[in-house]
């Protein structure tokens, strides 16, 4: 690839968090997750001891989502609104090619999904600190799974983007999350269950097979218990990585390879 | 002749989308630029010179036919790095300032960090937007930005320039710069290829023009062959006689009301002039008229009707 394609690569990546500062949608998700935040302790609960849990597990699940919506939003608008702006035949008609574009520009959006989960560990820590007096760093891990598995979606939503206006691209990432969070239980039992239409049975195998288990991703229950019951190791954490990597991989060659394909 | 740019049988059809005809943009197009020559492309309306132009910066895949850029068949990344090109109706990220922009477009570019802060603020004054350099472009005015999408074609010192109707949203002073500007870089040994409706412009940069309509070619050359001269003569007098009087010969006609100009055929020339003297005008200039490009287009693209694409 050489110097000169990472330095392309580079400038597309900034270029998605300048664009994002620039883009009010980001502020307000990122305000809005913080004041709900220091909201979880007024959920109601029986006793003392556990509120520190629901407060910790409620924190999570709504960083997950912050995380979740600006890496579909940005992954899923970016190309169509480029070329929307005809801005993408100023830039694709410099000397750089398109996967480097692509590329880039999803490294781009982790960036700024990244940048988002560090500003709410923060916000999470000095809140548990403040208001409960435990230091917590083994909240990070938690937020390292959520930003594997946003990686992923990233990398769909990218991948619809090539071809479908962002609306679309919205809907189809949300039903792949959804369909890879139910697979371990509902796609099993369509696969495996007595009786099934073979048909179903077929389609559900397929589907099995070729998504990702994103359940796997999601440790904020573990997390929020304080690993009382499981500690999350380095090697768990390794895995995950690694499923993300290949995932996002693949995701990322087969839109590269169709918008290097199609007509701008 | 050594050519930057050859075109052969060039053939592009739009996918009409869901359960509708394709449309042909292209159908056999054949273009030839020289080195160091400026190619003016002219059609009307949905000709496909948007299309052609997009075909050699690789934005869109022709169906079929052959573009040859600088002698090779790459069109990769590599041989962009000589091609500057200004899309149709340019448009940016609004909230960047053109200097920051222009260092953006100079990254892509390869350029060093060093020369692109020199680079940008040379281009931005030769657009004469020196000083709103630091203005975000969300306050800019149309030509505004079409005056930065030539700074940004010009980033990395083409020599190969591509541009789809430059001078488009110009005000008039805007247009002379443009055209000035184009003429400093064709004698700076620039290849220029350049879409325009703008004949006269075309008429005083180009070395040559290819007529183009429903995606074909209908005519091309140097324009001095193009606009051949005609057999018909510019009478251009100081003084005029006392206009009843005159007795002019039958092809004889005023080009204006001022009667200042006549127009005659070569056979009647003579004729003419020897009348208009005895009258007592003045003969400042007499010339041999050459057809201009307006009357050349209207002849060959108008004699195919009015209707755009289909
Ligand atoms: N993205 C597209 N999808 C479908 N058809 C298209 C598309 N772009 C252009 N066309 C069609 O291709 C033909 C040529 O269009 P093109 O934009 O190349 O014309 P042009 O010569 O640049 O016209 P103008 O002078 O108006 O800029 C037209 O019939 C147009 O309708
Ligand atoms: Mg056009």
């Amino acid at each position: 690839m050489g110097g000169r394609g990472v330095r392309a690569i580079g400038t597309f990546a900034w270029s998605v968090v300048q664009d994002a500062l620039h883009r009010k949608v980001f502020y307000a998700i990122l305000a809005f997750t913080v004041v709900l935040i220091l909201f979880t302790p007024l959920i109601p609960s029986a006793d003392v001891g556990v509120q520190i849990d629901l407060m910790r597990e409620a924190a999570l699940g709504l960083t997950s989502i912050m995380a979740f919506l600006l890496a579909v939003i940005l992954g899923a608008t970016i190309i169509p609104g480029e070329l929307g702006r005809r801005t993408l035949y100023n830039t694709l008609s410099k000397s750089v090619r398109r996967w480097q574009y692509y590329l880039g520009k999803y490294a781009g959006i982790v960036l700024v999904v990244a940048t988002s989960l560090v500003l709410t560990f923060v916000v999470l820590i000095l809140f548990v600190l403040i208001r409960f007096g435990v230091f917590n760093p083994g909240l990070a891990k938690a937020l390292f799974a959520i930003l594997l598995e946003a990686a992923i979606l990233v990398s769909v939503a990218m991948l619809a983007s090539v071809y479908f206006s962002p609306l679309i691209g919205i809907l189809l990432t949300g039903l792949f999350y959804v369909a890879c969070h139910v697979k371990g239980d509902f796609l099993y039992r369509g696969m495996t269950g007595a009786g099934q239409n073979p048909v179903v049975k077929a389609i559900s195998g397929l589907f099995y097979y070729l998504l990702p288990n994103l359940e796997r991703f999601n440790i904020n229950e573990t997390i929020a218990h304080g690993e009382r019951v499981f500690e999350v190791g380095a090697v768990e954490l390794l895995l995950l990585f690694a499923i993300a990597a290949t995932f996002s991989a693949i995701f990322l060659y087969i839109g590269g390879y169709l918008f290097n394909r199609r007509d701008l | 002749m050594e050519t930057v740019l050859s075109i052969e049988d060039l053939h592009k059809e739009y996918s009409g989308g869901w359960r509708k005809p394709p449309r042909t943009a292209l159908a056999g197009l054949n273009l030839v630029v020289p080195r160091g020559k400026t190619i003016g492309l002219l059609g009307p309306n949905g000709a496909g010179k948007t299309t052609t132009l997009k075909c050699i910066m690789g934005l869109i895949r022709p169906q079929a036919g052959k573009i040859d850029l600088f002698g090779g068949e790459v069109t990769g990344a590599g041989v962009r790095k000589s091609i500057g090109f200004l899309p149709e109706q340019p448009y940016f990220d609004l909230y960047l300032t053109p200097r920051k922009l222009l260092a953006y477009y100079g990254r892509l570019s390869g350029m060093h960090e060093a020369d692109i802060a020199a680079r940008t603020a040379f281009l931005l004054n030769l657009v004469g937007m020196g000083e709103e350099a630091d203005l975000s472009m969300d306050k800019y005015s149309k030509g505004m930005l079409q005056r930065i999408g030539l700074a940004q074609a010009l980033i990395s010192q083409p020599e190969f320039l591509v541009l789809d109707e430059p001078s488009s949203g110009l005000d008039p002073l805007g247009k002379l710069q443009v055209r000035d500007l184009l003429l400093g870089l064709k004698g700076g040994g620039t290849t220029i290829l350049l879409s325009s409706h703008q004949l006269s412009e075309i008429e005083e940069i180009c070395d040559g023009v290819a007529i183009i309509h429903k995606g074909a070619n209908i005519a091309s050359g140097g324009l001095d062959e193009l606009l051949r001269p005609r057999e018909e003569y510019e009478i251009s007098l100081e003084k005029s006689p006392p206009p009843a009087a005159v007795e002019l010969p039958a092809s004889a006609s005023w080009a204006d009301p001022a009667q200042t100009r006549l127009l005659v055929n070569k056979g009647e020339l003579n004729e003419a002039l020897r009348s208009l003297l005895e009258r007592g005008a003045l003969v400042a200039e007499v010339r041999q008229r050459r057809m201009t490009l307006e009357e050349y287009f209207v002849e060959q693209v108008g004699s195919e009707g009015w209707e755009v694409g289909e």
